[in-house]
Order: C-alpha cells, then structure tokens, then sequence
C-alpha cells in the first residue's frame, strides 16, 4: 500500500506540472518522458516482471498507432473510438504473437528474435498496402479540439499520456502486488519450477503480453494523435522496440518505478546533450551512446537498485524482501 | 553489488542530485537563454544533421548559413535598419519528432522564420508544429504534396512538389523519347521505401503507361540497402528499356555502381529526383557509373551568372553545390526578402509578403515567384545528363547547356 501511495504522490506532483512550467517547449520534454515512461513500462510487463526480452513492442505501438490513423482518416471515424479500437487490435496483435511464440515453447533469444521478425512483418506490410499510406505514409488532418482527441495547447496532450502513463503503472502496482503477478514471477525466475508447483505458465504469459501489447498501443495512439504524421518506418520501425526496452533496462527491470526514472534519465541525457553541445552534428550523440553505456556498465540494475540498494543498507538484516 | 561499487554510492548521488539540478534548467531554464538577444532576426534552420540522410542535411544547413552570411554581408535587413539575420541551428537527427520539438523550442526562443527540414516527414513535421503558433515557415527540400496540400496559412516551399516534378518528368521524357524515335517502350522503378520513393514511383506507374512506356516492374527497397546485387539480377532478368531509380544518395550511388559492376545494358538510366544522379560529388568520384544518366531534379540555371557565383563561392568554400545546397540558400533567401517586404517581423505581415511574393533573385529556373497555398507556382524541376564528366542541363531548351544523348552510348 505504501508503494501505491508513493506511486500516487508522484503522479500527483507530475499532474501539477503544466500549472508550473509555463514554458511549451519545457512541458513537450515532460510529455515525452511520459511518453517514454509509457512505451518502458508496457515492455517492463513483459520484460521486466515476465521475464520475456521482446525486441518488437513497435509492433503493438504502430499498431495502436496506424489504427487511430486509418479509421480516422479512411473512414471518418472519431478518434476517441480510435483510441479504443487501437488498444484493442494491439492487444489482439499481441495476443497472436504470444499464442504464435508462446505455444511452441519459444524463450529467451528465440522468443527476442521471433518478436524483432514479427515487428519488421508488420512494417513491410504497412509498406506494402495502399489503406495505410504504404511508404508515403498517413497524415491525420490538423483539427485540435477535444473532440478530435487533438488539444490547441500541450497541457491537453499532457493530461492524455498523463492519464495513459498512470493506468499503466497503476496496473503495474496491481501485478506486483496480485496473484497475477506472483505467477508471472514464478515464470520468470525458473519456468519449470512453476509449473511443478501449478503454475499455467501459458496463460500468465498470455496474460502479460496482452496488458503489455495495451499499453504499447496507447503509446502509440498517443504518438499519432501528438505528432499527426506515420510512416511504416516511424511506426513499426527498430527506434521504437530499442526505446521500449532501453528506458526500464536504464530505471530498473521489473520495478514499479524503473520505467519512470529510466526516461527521466534518458530524456534529461539528451536534452542536454542536445541542448550544450547541439550544434556539432554528431558529438552529442556520441556523448549521450557513451552515457548510456556508462549506465548500462556502473548500473546494471538500472537507476532503481540504486534506491533498492539505500533501502536493503538501512533494513535491520534479515528484513529483506523482494517485490515483483 | 562489491564493496567497491558501493563506495561510488556517493558519486551517484552526487550524479543524481546533479541529474535532478540540470533536469530542472531544462525544464525551466534554456528557453529564457534564447529568449536574451532581440537585435537580430533569427532563422531557424532545422535539418537531419546526423543519421543516415546526414549528408543532405549538411548540405542544406550549409546552404542556409551561406545565403545568412550574404544577405548579413550585403547590409541586412535593410527595411528593419540593417537588422542581421542570425542563424539558429537544430539537429533534427531524421526524426518527424525530435524535429517538431525544435520547432517548439525555437518559437519560445523567439524565433522570425524556420527554414526545414530537407526530408518530407520532417518538413510535415515542423511545418505543423510551426502553424500552431502561425510562425512562417519554409521548406527547403520536401517535395510531398502534403506539405502545401494542407492548408497550413504559414508554411511555403520555394522549389517544386512531387506532382510538378513528375508530370514534368513524364512529359520531358517523352518528349526525348520521341524525338529520338522513341526507343524506350519498358521501364523499371527502382525506388526507396520512405514517402519520397513510393510517392515517386507511384506517380510514374500511373503516368508512364499514358506515354506508351510500360513499367514491367516496381522495385522497393530499404534505407540503408547495401547490397544491390539481387535487384540488378532481376533488372538483368527483365531487360528493360529504361530504369529509373528514385533513391537517396547513399542508395543511388551503390545502385548505379552495381549497374556498372553487372554491366547491365538499358537504352537509359532516367531518374526522377534520383539522390546522386545530378550530384557533382558522385559524377567526381564515380564518373563511368555516373556517365550518361538523365535525371529529373532540382537545378540552377545554368544561364544565370548569379547562380554561377553562388556556385563558384559555394566551391571556394569546399562545398560540393548540390541542389541541397541552392535550394536551402533560396528558402532562406526568400523568406528574407518577405522580412524586407513587410518591413517587419510580425508573423502576420511575414506570411502575407511571402503569400504575395514575387521574389526572383534566386537564380532557379523558375521565373518570379508566384505562390499559390503557399507553393510556388513557377517552381520546376530539369533535366540534366552526365556528359563526359560533367553535369549539363538538356532540357528545357531555355536553360539547356547540351543536348540529350538518348540512347546511351557508352
């Protein structure tokens, strides 16, 4: 309960952000930490508290997207039913990659690569079929006004992944704290001893890429909406499955809070890079690989073990526990 | 965790308070450091200095920072008391996103005008992000339809479209064609997978066939390919008449060489804004690919001594004058001359000089500026062919510096 209050307190601080940053260009980096804490946090499901490295969460992201797109802009359909309608066929999507990978034993790097070859599959199909734009991709007409789910200012695209952003970690509390999340666990950590104690190893991880392919597809939703422009490349592209995974392995796999810090980290990282050095093409993005290596090598479990390990120093011995 | 790394516990907390300190100036801070100097108009220029279209972003920014230095140097904004134009530079890094946040960043820094964002994507990117707060915006380089299409009242592109580019292309063609008996009867696209490409190739799947020239096949491939060998079997398998590749210059350059390498014989190589085709720094480094090829592009005109002396000072300074280069230099020289026009810089009077502009000292071959929903109307395209060594305009005669060799003879 306690960790749900912090949670709580902290997306409360978040909240109050546009009432204090007057500047937009200052609240775009929140909303796209937010953004990245989204995309980190429906991989860190998977991931993080299954266990199950994908290298392809594009794929419920650009489906997310795409669908949020076409049926706005091929069929005239409102994009708060976009909304839905996205986050529904990437959990399907999500759903068949699980059953396809899932049912056939696949783990570890197979199951890495099999998700890589499921995402560029779906890039080239996007490429290929003229409903999504092909290559020459799909704009969403500019027409801000809720009703188009497209805000005038930033404030209202903030409170939209604000919103995406706390469901997810909200559902994450529940896992770390739910049946649900004990089995998912007990998968992770020795799938066979799982089972032998009666776990349905398929079903929990049914279960996770399904929520996991959730809020991939928000994040993905959230970036048409935002940025009103895919191509196949932006969509199902490698940026996006790398950005999944690199922000909870930067905060911290299979904790709550990892995904959050790991895109505070990486978005600050880069902004200032960007932001000091910027106008050298290149250099700060050889500062900010280097950083990121850095932080992989001195922090291995991420920008969370480091509270992890502040919080086991100051515990009376034998008090440890481990959450999911 | 060893006791050794717990002993940096320290530094990292000494990491993260000061990760927490500068995440705070980001935050709050830098837009106030551009909002200090008001004696200058500030450009925006917005380009893909790194990542896999670098090179042409490069070249576009030096391009932009050439035509600053020279309007700076031939007195400034007159119209505003001499004000400098003062250059305000982004990496869009190829990314539609990291683009529309410059654009975001740049706008609380004050900014007059954005110049951007050489790839298509990028451009509907910042153009958008720009008229949320109707700040003018020019494109230098995107050629999608959508950018102008989309009634956007603050941005404008100076250089031609891709309907404009291909009609134009399909209607010289043919008129080579034909005038040399109309040899050419098949084609092959060979086209990149981005909007550029595909657009591209599906505008001459349709056009060509009006012609008399069936396209046998359309070829898509991946940014970056680094092997051409499969595509230029299956050219070699298919035989065609003409090939036209439609592709960035990395991709370009290796296609061609591998025609060369393959020996792949065709009637023509006809590219339609083919990415190293009309490029100086291609035709020097691989000049018995490059001999021969017909492009459709973006050129200078050849009969223009300002042109010429934008050419020879851009070479003076070691830059190699690819359409990138002039056609940056122009959107910024335009959207200046609306500056001086509207004798201020007030967004309003800023996009109504550059909605009435007539601006025609740009050296293109596109007669006085006419701008329609903010496309120039006179904007067109060339076609230009590697001659011995040497790039030359053949078509349309007005501008032409050689006449087309059609069909190849090498």
């Amino acid at each position: 309960m306690r960790q749900l209050l912090v949670l709580l307190a902290v997306f409360s601080a978040i909240a109050v952000l546009p009432a204090v940053i007057t500047s937009e260009f200052s609240l775009n980096i929140v909303i796209m930490m937010l953004y990245a804490a989204l995309l980190g946090q429906a991989w860190n499901i998977l991931g993080g508290y299954g266990g199950q490295f994908s290298f392809g969460h594009a794929a419920y992201f650009g489906t997310g997207a795409y669908a949020v797109a076409v049926l706005q802009v091929q069929l005239g359909i409102n994009p708060w039913i976009g909304m839905v309608a996205g986050a529904l066929l990437a959990m399907a999507v999500a759903a068949f990659i699980g059953f396809a990978t899932f049912r056939t034993g696949l783990r570890g790097s197979y199951f890495a690569l099999v998700t890589l070859a499921f995402a560029e599959v779906l890039r080239i199909l996007s490429n290929s079929v003229d409903f999504t734009g092909a290559g020459v991709g799909i704009l969403i007409p500019l027409a801000p006004g809720p009703g188009n789910l497209q805000f005038e200012t930033k404030t209202g695209f903030f409170f939209l992944i604000w919103s995406f952003t706390l469901a997810a970690f909200l559902a994450v509390w529940w896992i770390g704290h739910s049946r649900f999340g004990a089995s998912l666990a007990a998968v992770r950590d020795n799938e066979e001893a799982a089972r032998a104690l009666g776990v349905n190893a398929f079903r929990v991880k049914m279960g996770a890429i399904i929520l996991s392919g959730l809020f991939g597809g928000l994040a993905g939703v959230f970036y048409a909406q935002y940025f009103l422009y895919l191509d196949p490349y932006i969509a199902y592209g490698p940026a996006i499955s790398v950005e999944s995974l690199l922000v909870p392995i930067i905060g911290g796999m299979g904790t709550l809070f990892g995904p959050l810090l790991g895109a505070v980290a990486l978005h600050t990282v880069s902004e200032l890079t960007r932001e000091l050095i910027g106008d050298v093409p290149g250099i700060s993005l050889a500062i900010y690989g280097a950083l990121l290596v850095g932080m992989v090598l001195f922090l291995p479990r991420g920008l969370a073990g480091i509270a992890a390990r502040f919080t086991r120093r100051n515990k009376p011995a034998g008090t440890e526990t481990r959450h999911a | 965790m060893t006791g050794q790394s717990m002993k940096k516990g320290v530094d990292r907390r000494q990491f993260l308070a000061t990760g927490a300190a500068v995440l705070g100036a980001s935050v709050t801070g830098f837009p106030a450091v551009l909002r200090a100097q008001e004696q200058t108009v500030k450009i925006g220029l917005i380009h893909p200095v790194t990542g896999f279209i670098a090179f042409s972003g490069t070249q576009c920014r030096e391009g932009a920072l050439m035509a600053i230095a020279d309007i700076n140097a031939a007195g400034g904004i007159k119209s505003l008391g001499g004000a400098k134009l003062e250059a305000v530079l982004a990496d869009s890094q190829g990314k539609p996103e990291i683009g529309a946040a410059e654009v975001t960043k740049m706008v609380e820094g004050g900014i007059h005008g954005i110049v951007a964002g050489y790839a298509s994507s990028i451009s509907l990117a910042t153009s958008q992000e720009a008229a949320k707060t109707n700040t003018p915006h020019v494109v230098d380089v995107g050629v999608s339809d959508q950018i102008v299409n989309r009634g956007l009242a603050n941005t404008f592109r100076f250089s031609p479209g891709y309907g404009k580019i291909a009609e134009f292309a399909v209607s010289n063609l043919d008129t080579i064609n034909k005038a040399a008996g109309s040899p050419a009867k098949t084609a092959m696209i060979i086209h990149e997978e981005s909007l550029f490409g595909t657009g591209t190739a599906e505008l001459l799947s349709k056009a060509l066939p009006e012609k008399g020239i069936e396209v046998i096949d359309v070829i898509k491939h991946a940014n970056p390919t680094r092997d051409f060998t499969n595509i230029v079997l299956q050219i070699k398998s298919k035989k065609p008449d003409l090939i036209i590749p439609a592709n960035y210059y990395n991709e370009y350059v290796l296609l061609a060489r591998t025609m060369r390498q393959q020996k792949v014989e065709a009637k023509g190589i006809y590219s339609v804004l083919g990415g190293a085709a009309s490029s100086p720094k291609f035709v020097a480094e691989f000049p018995e690919a490059a001999e021969q090829i017909m492009d459709c592009n973006h050129w200078y005109d050849p009969t223009s001594d300002l042109a010429l002396q934008r050419k020879a000072a851009a070479e003076a300074k070691g830059l190699t004058y690819t359409y990138e280069v002039f056609l940056a230099y122009n959107a910024v020289a335009f959207l200046a001359d609306a500056i001086e026009r509207a004798g201020s810089t007030d967004k309003e009077a800023v996009i109504a000089a550059m909605g009435s502009s007539t601006f025609d000292k740009h050296g293109m071959p596109y007669g006085p500026t006419k701008m329609v929903n903010g496309q120039n109307e006179g904007a067109q395209p060339v076609n230009t062919q590697v001659q011995k060594g040497s790039i030359e305009v053949i078509y349309p005669d007005k501008f032409a510096s050689a006449k087309p060799i059609f069909p190849m003879a090498l």
